[in-house]
């Protein structure tokens, strides 16, 4: 440990891009951390949309809030720099101004799609989109007397905020008088508060609901046909809408793209911009002053907005503080004499840590201290605080001698699950080899090839790498480097004629002490019999 | 800063509680953290790994790293086997609680384990389920009457039992008050027809959740072999107009077909069915993971409404097949059945001294001022969900004292 903390200053001003509801409440709650925010809308105005007039409230709260700059019509056009210290171009119009940020909060908004195709429909006056329904309810457009069908659960899987839609259409097209509504669904996607309730509701009030497998055959023209096998009656049903409307997919923001590249973030495959990884819960973003509020990291509802911008508040001020950040003692450190500029380090960091001025810098105001580029440098130039390579070979050889008669294992365990498993599987009393000597690692991707060859040298019988599952990694790839390494030197072992299952590779949570045991008994089973 | 720090209370250590108390404590107020039972962790510290090949996002290990991060925050003070008595509100909060007897002393004891070891069979010792929790027993009262008191005083080697232990009284001052009493879950004998109860290879999702995490894998209760075939049964308790509970748990969906596709990937010759009325979607990636599901495991669009005997502790299920409409006969080894989130037993009383409303279904309402809600306490929610609102109702509470505006 090193005894003096060093501080870095950081700027604490705070970037939040979006004028969505999501956006102007978290840059209300960070102002009222006491930053400065310059919250961006890409439009002409910030939320204005009535929710229960919720919403023209918090923009009239922004507005007149002396900590909060709004800037409408503006995009952030680059960033560059690190956590703590992002420079960031904000674009409106062609002018273009250059800010320091400490921070930034990204809260891109939702976008919707119309799945008419997967009906082989044409949109027209009858067949309209739920958008265009809403409009027409809202407008009070949509005549008495007519019927309706909704087609939803067949162009997509769905989720709560599809049904939402259809639900509260469904309760605004039952007063109006003698509609009859016909709902032809896939599974009703009712996961959300009050919407089971609603679907009851609307049942009561005459809306029938059909439930099948296939896709509704859907005939347009002057008189229109909807046409099902109804699962509960067993026979072929036939509807004749005036109206059909058609289900919408609510997307990612298109934005988000464009925006994950400067900000240097992984997004998840569906373009939101929090990778699917429960170490991100709820609004962290795999980079170090960057937040996300609301739509921006998943499907998330008006109110799960609001409750994303209390979070980033509090995340916010974790990071920033008072601006002057304490920085961890084991992060990542290049020596500048070994460092070629190959870049690895860089392509690999998942934190965004890494950048070069004619050598590669590690931004201490970065680094997750996972370890990963010090393992993958091929110049060895890159070392991490207390999980230095001089110290993990001396941590080896401090076992040895330590498993007296039983066989020596050395298992190399990820602090955030390997590591807790074992200690898991101590405390309950589960059977440990006597021999186990457990060395921390801060990320499975600290575990370098030299390590485990070196613990072979020494004596050791077996060795383990005990890493976090595929998807649960802190650091993305950590677990996947290590199991890489693994394929790579059991194929070494196999050269030397040594026996490769002495190396074991397996993925645990920090809750799965049981089979932290058995993978280690049986580790040691094997080793124990290859020896008698 | 010389202002005396602030302090909240809050009630409940599930990981809505934990969650809110850490998010308190890092904004440098001083939580007292107040839990009914003689563990923190709540229902979901018993829960799983559910994990394939790869992680699929349950969030059970978030509690055990929320956990860990709790007991070693000195801002919070945890107070177990705690309720809260009484509550005054003048300006600020004045809490009496009463707590059990401490009968294990937990300076003494170092979680050896062998109270438990001797006595887990008759109850009178119980063992919580993460080593975050200190210490990791528990004597329980009832249990331990029919018990050699003696011979329990005396099996600890540290001299940590004492059965003379008495209730204590303790006031709590607090300026704001964050209250995440969680859910009661469903009482699957409310639905007699499944057998649950009474036939010993009938288990809840509950059960099932905290067998694969203490034994690693499923194994039927009677007589310890992996199931050959295992049915779930979905909705057991929620969206159910004849209990009158009109709500989807939203939960059940998520770890029945996550510990259905766990039961395949541990013993792939193993045939898992689910019965169930419309999947929910979860997670981000859910239709791939649902291709898998259909894939790996058999759907039936039915809630079957019987379970009859069958020999060697099988039990046959009746349905309607769902392409012929006709009545189809089935027999599992093991049947799971997937119950749903309750509002919490003590949600009228909680509503009562800290002056919250209930909605409808009984789940718990903020009203009053100063008084937070967080997690399962208002409502259904999974782990992710729990803890987002826990973040903002500490951010809520943070306001009201004044900490931030
Ligand atoms: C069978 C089942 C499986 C599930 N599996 C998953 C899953 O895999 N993933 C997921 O995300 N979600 C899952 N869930 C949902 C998950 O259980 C909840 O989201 C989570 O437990 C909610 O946490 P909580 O803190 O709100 O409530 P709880 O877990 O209920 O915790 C509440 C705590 O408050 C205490 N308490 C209660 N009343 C009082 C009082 N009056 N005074 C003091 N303390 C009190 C209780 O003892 C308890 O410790 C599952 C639910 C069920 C029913
Ligand atoms: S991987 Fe090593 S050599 Fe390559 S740029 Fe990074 S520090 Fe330099
Ligand atoms: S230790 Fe990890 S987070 Fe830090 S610079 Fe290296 S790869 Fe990036
Ligand atoms: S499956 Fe659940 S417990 Fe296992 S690693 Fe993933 S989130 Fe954690
Ligand atoms: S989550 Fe699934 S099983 Fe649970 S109540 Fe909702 S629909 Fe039923």
């Amino acid at each position: 440990m090193n005894a003096d903390k060093k501080i870095i200053q950081i700027a604490t001003d705070v970037l939040v891009i979006g004028g969505g509801t999501a956006g102007v409440a978290a840059a209300l709650e960070v102002a009222g951390q006491g930053y400065k925010v310059v919250l961006t809308s890409k439009e002409d105005k910030v939320a204005q949309e009535a929710k229960d007039g919720a919403v023209a409230d918090l923009t009239a709260k922004a507005e007149a809030n002396a900590n909060i700059e709004i800037m409408t019509n503006t995009v952030a056009a680059d960033v560059k720099g690190v956590p703590g210290k992002f420079e960031v171009t904000l674009k409106t119009g062609d002018a273009a101004v250059e800010k320091t940020f400490g921070a930034i909060v990204v809260a891109t908004g939702l976008t919707t799609t119309v799945l008419n195709d997967a009906y082989g429909l044409e949109m027209g006056p009858k067949v309209v989109s739920q958008s265009e329904l809403e409009a027409m309810l809202a407008e009070g457009k949509l005549e008495a007397g007519k019927t309706v069908a909704f087609l939803v659960g067949f162009g997509q899987e769905g989720n709560p905020l599809v049904m939402q839609r259809v639900l509260d259409s469904l309760t605004a097209l039952t007063k109006v008088a003698d509609t009859d509504a016909y709902v032809f669904v896939g599974d009703i996607k009712l996961a959300a508060d009050g919407l089971d309730a609603l679907y009851a509701q609307a049942r009561q009030e005459g809306v029938i609901y059909f439930k099948t497998k296939e896709t509704p055959q859907v005939t347009v023209g002057d008189a229109m046909t909807i046409s099902i096998l109804d699962p509960v009656l067993r026979q072929r049903v036939e509807v004749q809408p005036d109206l059909v409307v058609v289900e919408e997919a609510i997307l990612a923001d298109e934005d988000n793209a464009a925006l994950a590249v400067p900000l240097e973030i992984e997004a998840d495959n569906n373009g939101f911009l929090q990778p699917d990884n429960v170490h991100y819960f709820p609004v962290k973003s795999t980079r170090l002053g960057i937040y996300l509020a609301g739509a921006s990291r998943d499907l998330l509802s008006f109110e799960q907005g609001l409750e994303d911008a209390g979070n980033v508040a509090l995340e916010v001020k974790k990071f920033l503080g008072d601006g002057n950040l304490e920085v961890p003692s084991n992060t990542a450190f290049v020596d500048v004499d070994k460092c070629t500029v190959c870049l690895t380090c860089y392509r690999c960091c998942p934190h965004g840590a890494i950048y070069w001025d004619s050598r590669a810098i590690i931004a201490e105001s970065a680094c997750q201290g996972c370890g990963i580029c010090a393992s993958e440098c091929p110049n060895d130039a890159i070392q991490l605080g207390d999980y230095a390579d001089d110290a993990m070979a001396q941590a080896v050889k401090d076992g040895q001698g330590s498993a007296g008669k039983s066989p020596w294992i050395v298992a190399f365990c990820c602090k955030n699950s390997g590591l807790e498993a074992m200690k898991m599987a101590k405390a309950f009393g589960y059977r440990v080899p006597a021999g186990l000597q457990a060395i921390e690692v801060p990320c499975a991707g600290k575990i370098d090839m030299d390590y485990v060859m070196d613990a072979f040298v020494q004596g050791a019988d077996g060795v383990m790498l005990l890493t976090c599952h595929n998807g649960n990694c802190k650091s993305d790839k950590g677990a996947l480097y290590a199991s890489w390494r693994a394929e790579e030197i059991k194929k070494m072992l196999a050269a030397v004629g040594m026996p490769e299952d002495r190396l074991v590779c397996a993925s645990l949570a920090n809750n799965m002490g049981r089979t932290f045991s058995e993978i280690s008994v049986e580790l040691e089973r094997s080793i124990k019999k290859a020896g008698s | 800063m010389t202002d005396k720090p602030k302090k909240a209370l809050v009630i409940g250590g599930g990981i809505a509680g934990l969650t809110a108390a850490w998010e308190l404590a890092q904004s440098q107020v001083d939580v007292e953290l107040v839990e009914k039972s003689p563990f923190l962790g709540g229902h979901s510290i018993s829960y799983c790994c559910k994990a394939t090949d790869e992680c699929v996002k349950c969030g059970a290990c978030s509690v055990d790293k929320m956990l860990a991060q709790v007991v070693s925050e000195p801002r919070i003070n945890v107070t177990l086997g705690a309720a809260v008595a009484k509550v005054d509100k003048g300006g600020k909060f004045t809490a009496s609680l009463d707590v059990a007897p401490a009968y294990i002393d937990a300076e003494k004891c170092d979680n050896c384990g062998e109270c438990f070891q001797e006595f887990r069979n008759t109850g009178a010792v119980v063992r919580g389920y993460s080593k975050n929790n200190t210490p990791l027993y528990a004597i329980c009262a009832d249990a331990a009457k029919d018990v050699d008191a003696a011979k329990l005083a005396g099996v600890c080697p540290k001299g940590a039992i004492n059965l003379d232990a008495k209730a204590t009284k303790k006031k709590i001052n607090a300026d704001t008050v964050v209250v995440a009493t969680g859910f009661t879950p469903f009482d699957a004998t409310k639905k007699p027809t499944y057998g649950y109860g009474v036939r010993d290879n009938v288990i809840t999702g509950m059960e099932l959740e905290a067998l694969i995490r203490q034994k690693g894998q499923v194994v039927r209760p009677t007589d310890l072999n992996p199931p050959a075939k295992t049915a779930f049964i979905q909705c057991v308790g929620s969206r159910d107009a004849r209990l009158g509970n009109l709500w989807c748990s939203q939960v059940c969906c998520a770890y029945g077909l996550r510990m259905a596709r766990k039961i395949k990937y541990a013993n792939p010759e193993a045939e898992v069915k689910v019965f169930y009325m419309d999947i929910q979607s979860i997670g981000k990636n859910f239709p791939a993971f649902y291709t898998q599901c259909k894939e790996e495991l058999g759907f039936v669009r039915n809630i079957p409404v019987d379970v009859y005997p069958e020999e060697e502790g099988r039990m046959r299920l009746s349905y309607a097949d769902e392409d012929t409409g006709e009545r189809k006969d089935e027999i599992f080894d093991l049947l799971v059945l997937s119950i749903g989130i309750t509002p919490g037993e003590d949600n009228a009383q909680v509503a009562e001294l800290f002056s919250l409303d209930q909605d409808q279904d009984g789940f718990l309402v903020e009203k009053g001022e100063g008084v937070f809600l967080a997690g399962t306490a208002a409502g259904p929610k999974n782990i992710p969900a729990s803890m987002a609102q826990a973040g903002f109702a500490a951010s809520e509470a943070l306001k009201y004292i004044g900490v931030t505006k």
